[in-house]
């Protein structure tokens, strides 16, 4: 039997579990395992034979200390991907053996490093545990451990002898655990709510069928006169866009006015036009989620006014998991720069300042790394402050500039769809690219600069032939994702 | 103190006659250096046996009521140069240390060990860091064993055998004047198991009853001494070896009844290869065997006798030696040739030429050895081609997919490491002054060389970063780098390195991560201590336990004449850039050191948490801090991330249904180390991050305070949802 664990998962722990139930049913039980320190060496594989004393007699049998393929009979593992391991190494086979994993993912730094999406794809996982293995049981035993403050060894331990592949009862077990040092109690209690979750024949084998498209977006009843306008104008649009449409105009009202969500409709009417339906009109599609987002860049009223909002208390209570009536202190960290004072300010006096070396050093002064404590009064005052200057935010020095890169891309978009429609959809998704704060939305802007700067050049000079594909845009989009330092990028573009 | 408490498992070191003992293979093997006698022990810990000095370390009251000496020793070196105690009395005496780096670190005092011989039993206990989980370059301990003429012992994997041979090895070595080799693999020293103990022995000569000093003057290593020694190792300490260990039995013979046949190998591979030939169904699991087996438990010296009276029966016979170069089968080429027998040996011919020998590789092996040569009788239940087909059960496409959805899980730092913020500095500091030349080190510093950091281009051995930058500065754009361990430091930084680059006029720069532990080891004390630092958000602490005889670095440092010394936290990150900056492009001559100070985490928390649970439950006002991130004004870039690598900060997918990239968050393991916030600052990232300090028992003030805040804020609170004005 193999058990694979992550570093702190309680691995080790495990095995002394199962090494004692085997000891109280007479059996033999011997383990081994490549001990990594802790955290520090990511998977820990423990290996683990068992023999009944009974059978042995006299003699002690001589175990193996190497899992061998081809020749486990239960592989557990505490977390998915860590189950595709086990299948790649070859320690799962359809013959043999019992596949008991938890279904939650504990991500990779490959896959939290990405910039954009990196996460690998967990269902196509089950889909091979299932059909590479002689029983596959699975559901997410890190939240069952967390419903019952345990740790997921005594869910896993539960999985197993729930899955009647050693010759164990289940009291034998209930009595291990209630004898070990820690938390008993917890740990009993996770260990028998898996024990009957995984008893449920339903969850042997899930469906992992992928989950259906949404039916038909209905938009919901408008509470105001302007909000119904708004709906109806919307649903003038194709119904696939409908969705989109709808958390876009929501998230556009949230952030400035009823106006600006017509803007962002007006906008998208002169991409609808020409959308010529290919993919389930996925240009429009594109541009809709993305000129959402990018109209609702994020600037100093932004921030504030999410950072007063009055449900964000309770989700900061629920995630830190604090008690209920406890008291919380919630320190907010700050770098605000004289870029994003002035993106905030007047197009006027923004220009000015940020042409003064003297007022952009005395910014600077003032600014530096910030911890505001949102709890306190002042500082809830001044951000609430803050929020409510978004009522003057379009004749911001932010707004504008970030308008007119709007405008570009759209007319980028324009222009490369009188032609190419996949061209002009790969360019509506580098909207994807506009995120971060900082250096790093100051890069990623730079770059769909260069690439709307890449149709632009060419749609000046009227020589349409040589527009850019939807291969050579998709590849400079990639190349933008591809790293902080801007390298690949500049060599797509060379190239 | 270390990461793993042996405290109540060494209890089990008092068992007696006849008690079953069941515990972990370095435990039994404790015991049986106890069992033996021994009057001293010492080593340096090391993966795999980091698990051996914490049982001793935890076990000194035991030792001290049987008189056995004890000692952390400083290196392998010192742990080695121990051993001299048996040269000439008759002490017996145990050391222990990673091979094979630790060998070769002992290696000078190992070599004139076994030239002047020894009286008392002396032995190495070599954890053989092979494999699987190794954390070294691939090199076999054998080498040395065969140059300096040790022997090296490497018994069947199970308790009774480990056991017995411990207590062999030390008649063994006293009856041929040689200190041995242990061999400990890595899964033997984990494997669980039993065996029928038997009493401790109290040394003969301890410091309860002690020798008489007494002077060998031919053993000293001098000429004309050394040409004397060497003969001896010839013509005497080598025959007599050979006779103690064919007389005693120590190699084993396991008959079977297709006799023109046969398997060596060695004892720690014993239990693989019954697996193997029990899957074929040629063994039972009680180790019956039907191909005959000739078991080294005694690797080095090899019993020509014992070879030539298995094999000369046989018409084919397979050798299962793991590791290269295949010493082994040289030598046993060499025998068999020599005495004329022409049976074929098969080893590396058959079996892989490099790598370990796992269930599955041995598998394979004895099937393609079998089926090779076909003998009466003998049925395979597995061909070749379905052994192999056991390691490819995919098919192409699904192999893709799969390769495609597992992640690789490098090694990494922990949450709440200390180094993180440091390589955040310096990666910061490396995007404005341009790709730097590192020289890295051993020790969880060397993880640095992973992602997210990608930090350090070589690794030349523990303590060894510094003297390793010492050709490349001159050739380099920028000040070379250097940075070490604490551990790494006392091991041999401070001579081979500090020492000769202050005596070389070296103008560059070294960092010394001072987290207070041998960290990677398992975080065994070391001479200095760290001083605990106030962390930005960890408001509960206490003063470590100090220890009057520590030895500071940076006293160290300028004894052995540094003068440009600076002490900063790792956690405050704007100060260490700026240190950085400094060491770099000051123009004042000479090494520059920076001690980069946090207490290692992993350790910080064992110690801090019980604290802070008691003095809730005594209902004191104690703060715990964590970090959170507003899932709202995080866009999803994970720019964070990439500049830390934290394990608790993670991601999960984005709440907007607008967005597709998941966005950053910080789950429930976070420590509250406040690095994330430091990156906040001095890296200029997003204003997602906040820090929330949890009250437990608040004291009025903090109430009556808490209620006015919420009220007046619930006043000013008036946003609306904006579904509401739609």
């Amino acid at each position: 039997m193999i058990a694979a664990a992550l570093g702190g998962e309680g691995g080790g722990v495990f095995t002394n579990w199962v090494i004692d139930v085997a000891e109280a049913n007479n059996w033999l039980c011997q383990t081994t395992s490549l001990a990594g320190v802790a955290q520090r060496t990511g998977a820990t594989i423990y290996y683990l034979e068992l023999y009944p004393r009974a059978a042995a007699g006299n003699e002690l049998p001589v175990l193996s200390l190497f899992p061998a393929q081809g020749d486990i009979d239960i592989t557990i593992t505490s977390e998915i991907a860590e189950a595709g391991r086990m299948i790649d190494r070859g320690f799962v086979s359809k013959d043999k053996t019992t596949l008991i994993s938890s279904s939650h993912r504990v991500y990779g730094i490959s896959e939290k490093s990405d910039i954009g999406d990196g996460t690998i794809d967990a269902t196509a996982l089950l889909d091979l545990a299932d059909r590479y293995s002689k029983q596959f049981i699975h559901y997410d035993m890190e939240q069952l451990a967390s419903a019952h403050q345990s740790v997921i060894s005594s869910v896993m331990l539960g999985a197993l002898a729930a899955s009647d592949t050693l010759p164990f009862d289940r009291s034998s077990y209930e009595q291990v655990i209630r004898g070990s040092e820690q938390s008993g109690e917890s740990n009993l209690s996770a260990f028998n709510a898996s024990f009957e979750r995984a008893g449920k024949p339903a969850s042997m084998v899930e469906s992992f069928d992928p989950a259906k498209p949404d039916a038909e977006f209905i938009f919901p009843d408008a509470k105001t006169d302007q909000g119904k306008a708004l709906f109806t104008l919307a649903r003038a649009y194709e119904p696939c866009l409908h969705e989109i449409l709808y958390h876009g105009i929501t998230k556009l009202v949230d952030y400035q006015d009823i106006d600006y969500a017509r803007q962002y409709l007006d906008h998208l009417q002169s991409i609808a036009t020409i959308d010529n339906g290919n993919s389930n009109f996925q240009l429009s599609r594109h541009v809709a989620r993305y000129l959402a987002l990018w109209m609702c860049y994020e600037d100093i009223p932004r921030v504030a006014q999410l950072k007063t909002r009055t449900a964000r208390g309770d989700s900061i209570r629920k995630e830190v998991r604090a008690e209920d009536q406890q008291i919380l202190y919630v320190a907010e960290f700050f770098r605000p720069r004289v870029e994003e004072v002035c993106a905030m300010l007047p197009v006027g006096l923004a220009s000015a300042i940020s042409n003064s070396r003297i007022m952009v050093s005395l910014i600077n002064f003032f600014m530096g790394g910030r911890k505001l404590r949102t709890d306190t009064v002042s500082i809830f005052a001044l951000l609430t402050l803050l929020a409510k200057m978004r009522r003057f935010r379009r004749g911001s020095l932010g707004y504008q500039h970030e308008h007119r890169l709007i405008s570009h891309w759209l007319d980028a978009v324009r222009v490369l769809a009188a032609h190419d429609q996949e061209a002009a959809v790969e360019l509506a998704s580098c909207g994807r690219l506009i995120k971060g704060y900082g250096d790093t939305r100051y890069r990623t802007t730079q770059q769909i600069l260069k690439i709307i700067q890449r149709v632009q050049n060419v749609a000046d000079t009227k020589t349409d032939t040589s527009l850019p594909s939807a291969t050579e845009l998709a590849r400079l989009r990639d190349a933008a994702f591809a790293g902080d330092d801007n390298v690949a990028f500049e060599e797509a573009l060379e190239a | 103190m270390a990461e793993r408490s042996f405290k109540s498992e060494v209890l089990k070191l008092r068992a007696s006659q006849g008690d079953v003992f069941k515990g972990e293979g370095i435990l039994a093997v404790t015991k049986a250096l106890l069992q033996s006698g021994v009057s001293y022990v010492g080593g340096y810990q090391g993966s795999p046996i980091s698990h051996l000095m914490d049982v001793l370390n935890d076990a000194r009251d035991i030792l001290q009521e049987l008189g056995v000496h004890f000692e952390s020793s400083g290196s392998e070196a010192t742990a080695a140069a121990m051993l001299s105690a048996s040269i000439n009395y008759p002490l017996r005496g145990a050391v222990t240390w990673k091979s094979v780096v630790g060998t070769n670190v002992a290696a000078d005092a190992l070599s004139n060990l076994a030239s002047s011989g020894v009286t008392g039993g002396a032995m190495v206990i070599v954890g053989e860091d092979y494999g699987e989980g190794s954390s070294i370059m691939q090199e076999r301990t054998y080498a040395f064993a065969m140059k300096a003429q040790m022997w090296l012992l490497d018994p069947r994997p199970n308790l009774t055998s480990m056991v017995a041979m411990v207590e062999q090895g030390f008649r063994l070595s006293e009856a041929s004047s040689t200190p041995v080799f242990y061999m400990m693999r890595i899964r033997e020293c984990h494997v669980t198991g039993e065996f029928i103990a038997g009493d401790n022995v109290a040394p003969t000569y301890s410091n309860l009853n002690k020798v008489q000093p007494k002077r060998e003057a031919e053993k000293i290593i001098l000429p004309p001494n050394v040409y004397d020694q060497e003969q001896e190792k010839v013509a005497s300490r080598w025959p007599a070896a050979v006779q103690y260990i064919s007389d005693n039995l120590l190699n084993e013979f396991f008959p079977g009844k297709y006799d023109e046949v046969g398997i060596i190998t060695c004892g720690g591979s014993y239990n693989t290869v019954i697996r193997a030939l029990e899957r074929q169904g040629l063994a039972d699991c009680f180790g019956h065997t039907d191909v005959p087996i000739y078991v080294l438990n005694v690797a080095y010296p090899l019993i020509p006798e014992e070879v030539i009276r298995f094999c000369e029966s046989k018409k084919q016979v397979l050798l299962i030696e793991e590791g290269q170069p295949e010493y082994i089968e040289h030598s046993m080429f060499s025998i068999l040739r020599k005495a004329d027998i022409d049976t074929r040996l098969y080893g590396k011919e058959i079996l892989p030429g490099a790598g370990e020998y796992t269930g599955q590789v041995t598998l394979l092996g004895i099937t393609e050895f079998l089926e090779r040569f076909p003998v009466e009788g003998l049925n395979l239940r597995l061909t070749s081609k379905e052994v192999r087909d056991f390691q490819e059960v995919l098919v192409a496409e699904d192999s893709q997919l799969l390769t495609r959805n597992v992640p690789p899980r490098p090694s990494g730092l922990c949450t709440g490491c200390p180094e993180r913020p440091m390589f955040s500095a310096i990666k910061q500091v490396q995007k404005d002054l341009g790709e730097f030349h590192i020289s890295s080190d051993i020790g969880c510093h060397s993880f640095a060389t992973l992602a997210p950091f990608n930090l350090g281009n070589t690794i030349m051995g523990y303590g060894l970063s510094l003297a390793s930058s010492s050709s490349i500065r001159t050739t380099l754009p920028h000040k070379a780098i250097s940075i070490m361990g604490d551990g790494g430091f006392w091991h041999n930084g401070l001579t081979s390195g500090v020492t000769s680059a202050v005596f070389n006029n070296h103008d560059g720069v070294l960092i010394i991560v001072n987290n207070g532990y041998s960290a990677a080891t398992g975080g065994q004390d070391i001479p200095s201590l760290v001083q605990p630092n106030r962390l930005i958000a960890t408001t509960m602490d206490t003063d470590k336990a100090g220890r009057p005889d520590q030895q500071p670095i940076d006293e160290a440092c300028r004894g052995a004449g540094v003068k440009w010394v600076r002490t900063v936290s790792t956690y405050s990150i704007d100060k260490m850039k700026a240190t950085l900056r400094e060491a770099l492009t000051t123009a004042e001559p000479g090494l520059k050191v920076i001690i980069a100070e946090g207490e290692c985490m992993l350790n910080r928390q064992r110690r801090i948490r019980p604290l802070i649970k008691n003095s809730i439950n005594n209902g004191r006002r104690t703060v715990r801090s964590r970090f959170v991130i507003d899932n709202e004004t995080c866009t999803g870039d994970h720019a964070c991330i990439r500049l830390s690598g934290c394990p608790s900060l993670t991601i999960k997918p984005n709440p907007d249904p607008l967005r597709e990239d998941p966005v950053s968050y910080v789950d429930n393991s976070c420590v509250g180390c406040g690095v994330c916030g430091e990156n906040v600052h001095s890296a200029v990232l997003c204003p997602s991050f906040s820090r929330v300090d949890l009250i437990y028992n608040p004291s009025a003030w903090d109430r009556f305070i808490a209620r006015v805040r919420r009220r007046v804020i619930s006043w000013m609170q008036d946003d609306k949802l904006a579904a509401n004005s739609l």
